[in-house]
Parts: structure tokens; C-alpha cells; sequence
């Protein structure tokens, strides 16, 4: 299949439509708003239902509705909407509903949000993070199938760059293995019939039919999203072998961290990099084994210093953390600032080696 | 290899077109191109920049990119940081008179383009930004200009298909002026 030239908004959107996500709802929040004009020009196209919601709120209730039901469903937003959506998405988490979250985050500030959760009761929510547009489109596949081979409601953390460059993409639909039947989903059938079902954070169950009770269920729970968090870390590096320094960031941020580094080994620099593709399940286990040996882990992000918890946590030792990233908005707050720049970069990790 | 160009003007002169024009004529040539752009809420007057990025394989360029190959100048106002990034030897496309070729850096090979006088024989007083782009891909030979013509079309939305002629007439006109200068002489 050929290339075509297309914003990574419009590129997750005809991603998701490809994975087979039939239902979408969302409010407009720049950048988020690219993804819900494109899921409106092309879902209904595609047989599916695109609304525009009349609020966050609506819009991932909505979601979980049509999830519920057992359509692949989706929802977006950023900052301020995902806030608002973190007691739905935890509902889901609680009650098992899987969906998509689209969160086209107005830079890397929401970090604690996407991996920390808003919402109530013993739940994470599986977050990817990538670097680019083509990373994107894979994302977004990969995603649909998480959410339903754990069913869970799923994150993509996404960012202006990835929602406005245009890049030439091929997108065909993946293929990521077998899943389980959706032996749970509600049919529509109500009282009376004796085949309805429930899907419901407390899981009590009907008179006539008790469920496991919430202190069964939140212990199943809890022991299912540990399964995960065994099982779903994904993370890239390169050039940890040996390295005196290694600089750990994601999404965006990690393509310009490479590329300096890239220039950096190429002046002698005994430096590598570690790239946590899941920001939940954190990839831990690896990044103690890529840090081991590094006189400093230097981490860089466009916070004031979010993921730099989870390094401190699993770096090789904690001593040998140090933050070089920064708050850093554009004018307009809808963009990054210089910080998101490789020679600013560059200047970066060489104070935080010296 | 990847070519990398940055256009830099301001609003109203059609930078994003052009270099939307560009990436999709690349595209359609079968090649990956990455476009990012980076412009104010304004409508004219205000910065705008763009930068465009081709090659034969999948991308390893960043979006913001931190040096280029090349750039087209079509306004002196907020040109300077981007044009420190243009490698030494690069092409440069300067809008004269906008731009004075005499105050760009001594190490670019720039090519100085009457747009807006150009424009104006051609009958599209309005497509400027199509003569700086049609004098880039004439000296560059980064595609075909009948892939640029076919681009151009494509980008325009029904209700301003009466302008294709024009500025199909602006591109021919940017790409028959192929002279550069030597720099400092």
C-alpha cells in the first residue's frame, strides 16, 4: 500500500477506524479536536457512530456505554477534559469495560494524570506513549487489542506534535493475536427475561443471582491489573551496554533524546538512552538493568519532574538521578517551548554529564 | 538521504500552502515527506513558518528540526533564527525585495527571486508563494513540477478550483529563473 501524507491526527483516526472501533465521542480541546474532526468525516463512512458530546463528561460515558455493548469505542481529550473523564475511567477500570482514551495532551505535564490515575479505587490504566506519527498508528492498533484482552480502558498519550505533522503513513489493519470471546457484554435484553446481565463496579450481582461482592471483585481486580503490569511493560534503549550516562524520557521527547545521542556517541560520548514505551506498566525491571553501571541517569521530560518518580524508583541507584528537563510552553500554552528543541537538548544532557 | 527545507514568512504570503504543496507532491511521487508547522493565531502579518522534510526511506527527522539542507525566505520579519539553522553551501530561496540577499550569511548560496513582480506577469498576483516554491524544485530538483502542478490542485478546495490555472502559470514561472548569485562577490 502506498504513503500517504497525513496529520497524526487523521492518521490515529483512519488507525483506530482499521482496528475496527466502531463508536467515538468526544468534546473539542485543541489539540485533541483534530482527531474528533476526523473520526466525524471518516467513522460514519466507515458504518460507525461519531458524536460530538456535549461535554467530557457526556462524551466518556458515552464511551463506555457503546463498550459495554461490545463495540470497539473510543474517546478523547486532553489536561482539563481527561480530568474530568478520570471518574468514568476508573468506573470502567472497576467494572471492566474496555475502551480507548485519546489523550492529545498539550505537552508532557500530564504525565502523573495518564499513569497515576483521578479516579477512585485500586486501578492503573495501561498508557503507551509514542514517539512519532508512525509509532502512533501502531499505538492506536495495539491499544484496541489491550483494552480487550484485559478489559480495561487504555491510554494513548499523545501530544501537538503528534496530533498536527504531517507524515507520510501506510495504514492497514494488525493483526495482535487471538482474544478472549465478549461473553459479558450486555444485548440489550431487559428484566423478565432471565438472561440479563450486569456490568457493575460493585459486582453484587441481582437478588436472584448474586455476584462475587465488592470485596471479591476489587481483590480480582487488583490481582488482574498486577498481571499486567507484569506482563505489558514495553520499553526501547540503546547503547546501555557500558554507557556512563543514560537519558531516559518518552513520548515526543524521546526522538529528539535519540537523536542527540546519537550525535553525542558519535563524538566519543559513552552515552545511551532508555525509552519506557509503556508509561504504565512503567518498564522497571529493564530500566535497572539499563541503568546499571551509569555514573548518571539523567531524565528528561516537559514537566517540573513526573516520570522522574518512577526512574528514582528503579533506577540501578537512585543517586545517580538527575533531572534535566523543564516545564517549557509556547505562547499560545497549546504548543511546547524551546525546551523541545535538540541543540537545547544537546546543551542539556552535556551540563548534566559534566 | 533526507533533504530538509524551512520557509519562513509571514502570514498571507501562502507559506503553509506551499509547503503542504511540496510534501504532497513528494508523496505522490512515492517518497516520505514530513511537514510540521508552526504558526500564530493571526491571519496575515504574523509569523509563519513551515519546514519540510524528503527521502527515500522512513524519516529519522525530527519535528523540529535542528539544522536544514535548504530554506526559502519570503520575508526578512522573523527570519533570522530560522535561517542560522541552514547549513553551510545550503540553497536559499530570498523574495527580493523583501529580502536582501546582501544581509543573509556569506556561506549560503542564495538565489534571489522577484516573487511578487513575477506573480504579477503571470497573471496570480495573489501566488507568490507558488513562484518561491516553483524556483526551489527548479533548482533543487527535489520532484518533478508536474507533480507540483498535480499538488497543487489537489490542495484546492472546490470552491477556489478557478485559481488553478494561475497558479499553475505562478509555479512555471518561479522555476524558469535558475540563476544564482555568488554570494559576497
Amino acid at each position: 500500500m502506498g504513503l500517504e501524507l497525513l496529520e497524526g491526527s487523521t492518521a490515529i483516526a483512519r488507525s483506530a477506524i482499521a482496528a475496527g472501533c466502531g463508536f467515538f465521542a468526544g468534546y473539542p480541546m485543541s489539540p485533541f479536536t483534530g482527531l474528533l474532526e476526523s473520526m466525524s468525516r471518516e467513522l460514519p463512512a466507515a458504518g460507525g457512530v461519531c458524536l460530538n458530546a456535549e461535554s467530557e463528561i457526556e462524551g466518556v460515558n458515552m464511551t463506555l456505554g457503546a463498550a459495554a455493548a461490545g463495540a470497539r469505542a473510543a474517546t478523547g481529550s486532553c489536561g482539563q477534559g481527561i480530568a474530568l473523564m478520570q471518574e468514568a475511567i476508573a468506573e470502567a477500570a472497576l467494572n471492566e469495560t474496555p475502551f480507548v482514551v485519546f489523550n492529545m495532551a498539550r505537552n508532557q505535564q500530564d504525565y502523573f494524570q495518564a499513569t497515576r490515575g483521578g479516579g477512585w479505587g485500586d486501578y492503573r490504566t495501561i498508557t503507551l506513549a509514542p514517539k512519532d506519527v508512525p509509532e502512533a498508528v501502531e499505538h492506536t492498533q495495539l491499544l484496541f487489542h489491550l483494552a480487550d484482552k484485559h478489559r480495561a480502558p487504555v491510554m494513548l498519550y499523545g501530544d501537538p506534535l503528534l496530533a498536527q505533522t504531517r507524515v507520510g503513513v501506510s495504514i492497514e489493519p494488525r493483526d495482535f493475536g487471538s482474544l478472549p470471546p465478549k461473553d459479558w457484554v450486555l444485548d440489550g435484553t431487559g428484566g423478565g427475561t432471565g438472561h440479563s446481565r450486569q456490568v457493575w463496579t460493585w459486582a453484587m450481582g441481582k437478588a436472584t443471582d448474586p455476584g462475587p461482592g465488592p470485596d471479591r471483585h476489587w481483590r480480582s481486580i487488583a490481582a488482574k491489573f498486577d498481571a499486567i503490569a507484569a506482563a505489558e511493560a514495553r520499553h526501547e534503549q540503546a547503547y546501555v551496554e557500558g554507557a556512563e550516562t543514560v537519558v531516559v524520557s518518552f513520548g515526543s521527547a524521546a526522538k529528539f533524546v535519540e537523536h542527540v545521542v546519537d550525535e553525542l556517541r558519535a563524538e566519543g560520548h559513552r552515552i545511551g538512552w532508555f525509552r519506557p514505551v509503556t508509561l504504565w506498566p512503567f518498564p522497571g525491571a529493564a530500566l535497572t538493568a539499563a541503568t546499571r553501571g551509569a555514573r548518571q541517569v539523567l531524565v528528561f521530560e516537559l514537566n517540573a519532574g513526573q516520570m522522574l518518580d518512577d526512574v528514582r524508583i528503579h533506577a540501578a541507584d537512585r543517586d545517580a538521578v538527575r533531572f534535566i528537563g523543564g516545564v517549557s510552553i509556547s505562547e499560545s500554552g497549546l504548543a511546547y517551548g524551546e525546551l523541545m528543541d535538540a541543540p537545547v537538548i544537546r546543551t542539556r544532557i552535556l551540563e548534566g554529564v559534566a | 538521504m533526507e533533504r530538509e527545507v524551512i520557509v519562513t514568512g509571514v502570514g498571507g504570503q501562502g507559506i503553509q500552502l506551499l509547503a503542504k504543496t511540496l510534501a504532497l507532491a513528494a508523496t505522490r511521487e512515492g517518497r516520505h515527506a514530513m511537514l510540521s508547522a508552526d504558526y500564530g493565531g493571526e491571519m496575515r502579518g504574523g509569523p509563519s513558518k513551515a519546514s519540510v522534510v524528503i527521502g527515500d526511506a522512513p524519516l529519522r527527522a525530527l519535528p523540529v528540526l535542528p539544522s536544514a539542507w535548504s530554506a526559502i525566505v519570503a520575508h526578512h520579519r522573523f527570519s533570522e533564527g530560522v535561517l542560522e539553522r541552514v547549513r553551510p553551501g545550503g540553497p536559499v530561496i530570498a523574495n527580493v525585495p523583501l529580502v536582501d540577499p546582501a544581509a543573509l550569511r556569506a556561506d549560503l548560496v542564495v538565489h534571489p527571486v522577484d516573487a511578487a513582480a513575477l506573480a504579477k506577469e503571470a497573471g496570480a498576483p495573489q501566488a507568490v508563494g507558488f513562484v518561491l516554491l516553483g524556483a526551489y524544485v527548479a533548482i533543487t530538483g527535489l520532484v518533478p513540477q508536474e507533480s507540483l502542478v498535480a499538488a497543487m490542485e489537489e490542495l484546492l478546495p472546490p470552491y477556489r478550483r478557478q485559481h488553478a490555472p494561475a497558479n499553475a502559470r505562478a509555479l512555471a514561472a518561479g522555476a524558469s529563473l535558475t540563476t544564482a548569485v555568488a554570494h559576497g562577490s
